[in-house]
């Protein structure tokens, strides 16, 4: 388009040009180059006006396919925020599950459980309604948590769950139920999002294993949001952490019931127990009141018994023939075993009552032996019994030298009663850690393993043949537990039948 | 009695509107101390019974001139919250204040400014007056008449600013506080003055990425034509016909928040924005604020690194004019808290408060408009625009 201008141009020129010389004259040829030069500015701005409008245009052009990129990046930016904003409105969702869970946690009644929902927990759930309570097996519900919804309106939702049987359809569904305005074809359900003020809204029973159950609205009036099914979803879980909070709750009522029960059950064994052992320690401290009492009454006519049959031997009432000296003698012999076991119970109740302190001496260990050896050699040597004594560096013992000699005189006469002449009796003696330890082996008839538990107990002899013959009363291995636990020493047997025994025990060196 | 201002801060997330108020005003009164509250500012979020809160706030700090609203969720100084209640005091010898309500602004505006405006002007009890502060209900259709009742009481130039009073995005009813009174559809406002120092600092972190279109009608906030086509139409050709129809069902959505409308009002005049909230009849487009006729409209883009940038520029745009900072209050759109998310509305308040200090008393609440004023070739005008975040430091 702009070569015309150039040709109009030129011909202007040569025409303007042509008529100044043809007219002639100095104020043609001024005004032909007024012309000329008008002419050519003209050309020039409209040449610049041309290219300005080139350059517009392809500005234009460019500025348009800008935009036009521009709407292709809105909109693929558009899609990234749509998923963002569902993705933000999960994890806010996801968020409030995990501190509801952590409040249910510590809740520990399903009135508390069933309290939990509150203004934030369903707003993050992207509701604005929420109705949270308990059924009863009346068939009816009470509400525990109301959001968004006052009470009365609350009781009328309820009242329409019970009537309708929406209550029941909801109970029995096994996933949640959603309910859309205008899609919900039930007129029950339709009357339900009109109660709640909602255009839409997701229903779900709490059906625990123990405990009661309970229904779970959330509504809201903008509509579905973004995924149905992640609304669904959420409150399966929900639901599930609650029905889980409610069996938690009521097995730990069950535990603690459990427990209170069972503590009960101890208070009352425990002072069961404690009556029985008062009534015990009293009448053991009525039986050994009882054995002093009595053993002091026989005492003294015991003494008589002896004092008169010891001056008949004399003789001073006249002499007597050899049978009656014997019979005498029998009465003396019977009485002094009848004393000795007289001693011996007094001796028990004694130490028993705490009525005997035992002394706490440094006792020479060879002078203790020796005069141990002296009681019983006579009965020894009768049978022939060999006796080793080992007491390696033990130099003394530490007790009351009465009663410890009382210990091992029983021990070491009842291995001899026990041991068939030509046996053998080992006496030996050990020290370490504070402790002294002491034991009385034979090679006798041994005690059997059933009779081993009772030997210490009073009054019990082994139902044993050699036990048959050879009297006793049952009271000196008695006497020698006591004597040694008073001493805060412990006394323990090892035997085996017809290989011997060994009585062992040990006394507090310090 | 110190002649510095001084700000406390009290809050409360309880679910009783009674105690929430008592706890947030008791703790605000702690604070401050000994010195007695010239003004009380109380924002809270939609779920509190609103008279009852009231009644909680009102019997700690007795008489003291009270104003605020309901909210899209209240900012603390330990970050956002979405169900909760913050009371604010503000105390100073020297401090001059007095409040004025008007109501039925959505069919009043004017008339409904200039009786907020005398309201506080009657009982204004010094000489010098600073600035007004105003909230109001944030669903009525556009405040430039609301200012300008405002501005024809007080002065043209005077200082105008604050926030749409919110519901939590429901977008059914918001609430103003007045002195004791609880009102709907209203306009409340302080009228301050004194010795005090007033920053302002605002941004949306929001740039222009389409091509700017003429608004060849338009009426109030609806916008019936671009470029003399449908507005929808125009505004589909952006989105897309599936965010369309996604922002037709869900409201005011994310897609719409981050891709606001970015308005000038001529070649002269800072791009203010606006949301489109709703589709009218015959393709027509709903905003959130005023747009005129002969004016221009550009899609503008954001993302969170923007907005994050915004918050930090305007807190050092209202620090600027001020010496001694007593506090801050922060008026973030509640448009910009559903773009942010959760975390990243936490980080814009520790953004905030990293530049002013950790130690200055901070709160406000998110809003669903903003009152700014803007500094133009002819002047100093005042502005009305959401989803920017407007802060007003205060000091001496």
């Amino acid at each position: 388009m702009h070569y015309w201008i150039y040709f109009v141009l030129t011909i202007g020129i040569l025409g303007t040009l042509t008529l100044a010389f043809e007219a002639g004259g100095g104020p043609a040829l001024g005004m032909a180059t007024v012309v000329l030069g008008s002419l050519a500015y003209l050309a020039l701005k409209i040449e610049l006006a041309r290219r300005q409008v080139g350059k517009l245009r392809e500005l234009q052009t460019a500025y348009q396919q800008l935009d036009e990129q521009a709407k292709l990046i809105i909109r693929t930016d558009l899609e990234l925020h749509r998923i963002q904003e569902e993705l933000d409105k999960r994890l806010a969702s996801l968020m409030s599950l995990h501190e509801l869970g952590r409040q249910l946690a510590v809740s520990l009644r399903p009135e508390e459980i069933y309290s939990k929902l509150d203004i934030p927990t369903v707003a993050s759930f992207g509701f604005e309604i929420g109705l949270l309570g308990m059924c009863h097996s009346s068939g009816s519900i009470s509400w525990n948590s109301l959001v968004g919804i006052e009470q009365t309106l609350g009781e009328a939702v309820r009242d329409h769950l019970v009537q309708s049987g929406l209550l029941k359809q909801m109970m029995s569904a096994t996933s949640p139920l959603t309910l859309q305005e205008g899609i919900s074809t039930q007129p029950s359900q339709q009357r339900l999002l009109e109660l709640l003020h909602a255009t839409f809204a997701v229903v779900a029973s709490i059906i625990p294993h123990t405990g009661p159950s309970g229904c779970l609205i959330l509504g809201r009036s903008g509509g579905p949001a973004g995924n149905l099914r992640a609304d669904e979803e959420l409150l399966s879980i929900l639901t599930n952490q609650l029905a889980t909070a409610v069996e938690n709750s009521a097995l730990y009522e069950k535990a603690w019931t459990s427990q209170q029960e069972l503590e009960h059950k101890v208070q009352e064994r425990t002072s069961e127990l404690a009556q029985v052992n008062t009534a015990l320690m009293r009448l053991n401290q009525a039986k050994s009141d009882f054995v002093s009492a009595v053993s002091h009454e026989l005492r003294t006519p015991l003494a008589a018994i002896k004092g008169y049959a010891a001056l008949l031997l004399t003789g001073q009432f006249g002499s007597l023939s050899h049978p009656q000296e014997e019979r005498i003698g029998k009465i003396e012999k019977h009485a002094d075993l009848l004393t000795a076991f007289i001693s011996n119970l007094l001796d028990i109740a004694r130490i028993e009552s705490g009525r005997i302190t035992m002394e706490q001496r440094l006792i020479p260990i060879d002078d203790f032996l020796g005069s141990i050896q002296d009681v019983i050699n006579p009965q020894m040597e009768s049978k022939q019994i060999r006796y080793d004594v080992e007491h390696g560096n033990v130099t003394h013992l530490t007790g009351d030298t009465q009663h410890l000699q009382r210990v091992f005189v029983n021990l070491l006469s009842n291995a001899i009663k026990y041991t068939p002449p030509n046996g053998r009796i080992h006496l030996r003696f050990r020290q370490a850690n504070g402790t002294l330890t002491a034991s009385v082996s034979d090679t006798g008839c041994g005690i059997s393993a059933e009779d081993l538990p009772k030997l210490f107990q009073e009054f019990y002899r082994a139902n044993d043949p050699v036990n048959q013959q050879i009297r006793g009363t049952g009271l000196g291995l008695a006497l020698v537990k006591r004597i040694i636990e008073a001493h805060h020493g412990t006394i323990q047997v090892a035997s085996e039948k017809n290989k011997g025994s060994t009585f062992t025990l040990t006394l507090p060196t310090g | 009695m110190s002649q510095a201002l001084t700000m406390s801060i009290g809050w409360s997330v309880r679910a009783d509107a009674l105690r929430a108020g008592k706890e947030a005003a008791s703790s605000a009164m702690e604070r401050l101390g000994v010195t007695p509250p010239k003004l009380a500012l109380a924002f809270s979020s939609i779920h509190l019974h609103q008279e009852s809160l009231l009644e909680g706030i009102h019997s700690v700090i007795g008489k003291t001139p009270l104003l605020g609203g309901s909210s899209a969720g209240v900012i603390l100084p330990t970050g956002p919250v979405s169900h909760g209640c913050v009371v604010i005091l503000l105390a100073c010898s020297t401090l001059s204040c007095s409040v004025g309500a008007g109501e039925g602004v959505k069919d009043r505006q004017r008339e409904c400014g200039q009786q907020a405006a005398f309201g506080a002007l009657r009982d204004f009890p010094g000489n010098q007056r600073s600035c007004f502060l105003m909230f109001a209900d944030g669903l009525a259709p556009g405040y430039s008449d609301v200012v300008r009742g405002i501005c024809e009481v007080l002065g043209t130039s005077f200082l105008v600013v604050g926030g749409m009073a919110g519901d939590d995005m429901r977008f059914s009813k918001t609430y103003q506080y007045c002195k004791q009174r609880v009102l709907h559809n209203a306009v409340v406002g302080a009228l301050l003055g004194g010795p005090i120092c007033i920053g302002i600092g605002n941004a949306h972190g929001f740039a222009p990425i389409s091509k700017p279109h003429r608004v060849t009608k338009a009426a109030g906030p609806i916008v019936y034509e671009l470029d003399g086509q449908p507005a929808a139409t125009v505004y589909e050709d952006y989105l897309g016909h599936e965010s369309i129809a996604h922002m037709q069902k869900q409201g005011l959505s994310r897609q719409g928040i981050a891709y606001p409308l970015g308005w000038q009002a001529d070649s002269s005049s800072p791009l203010l924005l606006r949301n489109v909230i709703g589709f009218g009849e015959g393709g027509s487009l709903c905003c959130t604020a005023d747009v005129s006729e002969g004016s221009t409209l550009q899609l503008m883009i954001g993302n969170r690194e923007l907005v994050l940038e915004a918050a930090a520029k305007a807190a050092k745009q209202a620090m600027q004019s001020v010496n001694r900072l007593s506090g801050i209050l922060v008026f973030d759109a509640a448009v910009r808290k559903r773009l942010l998310g959760p975390q990243q509305a936490a980080q814009e308040i520790a953004m905030i408060q990293s530049v002013i200090g950790q130690s200055v008393p901070l709160a406000g609440c998110y809003t669903y408009g903003e009152q700014v004023p803007l500094q133009t070739a002819s002047g100093y005008e005042t502005a009305n625009q959401t989803g920017s975040i407007l802060i007003i430091a205060l000091g001496t």
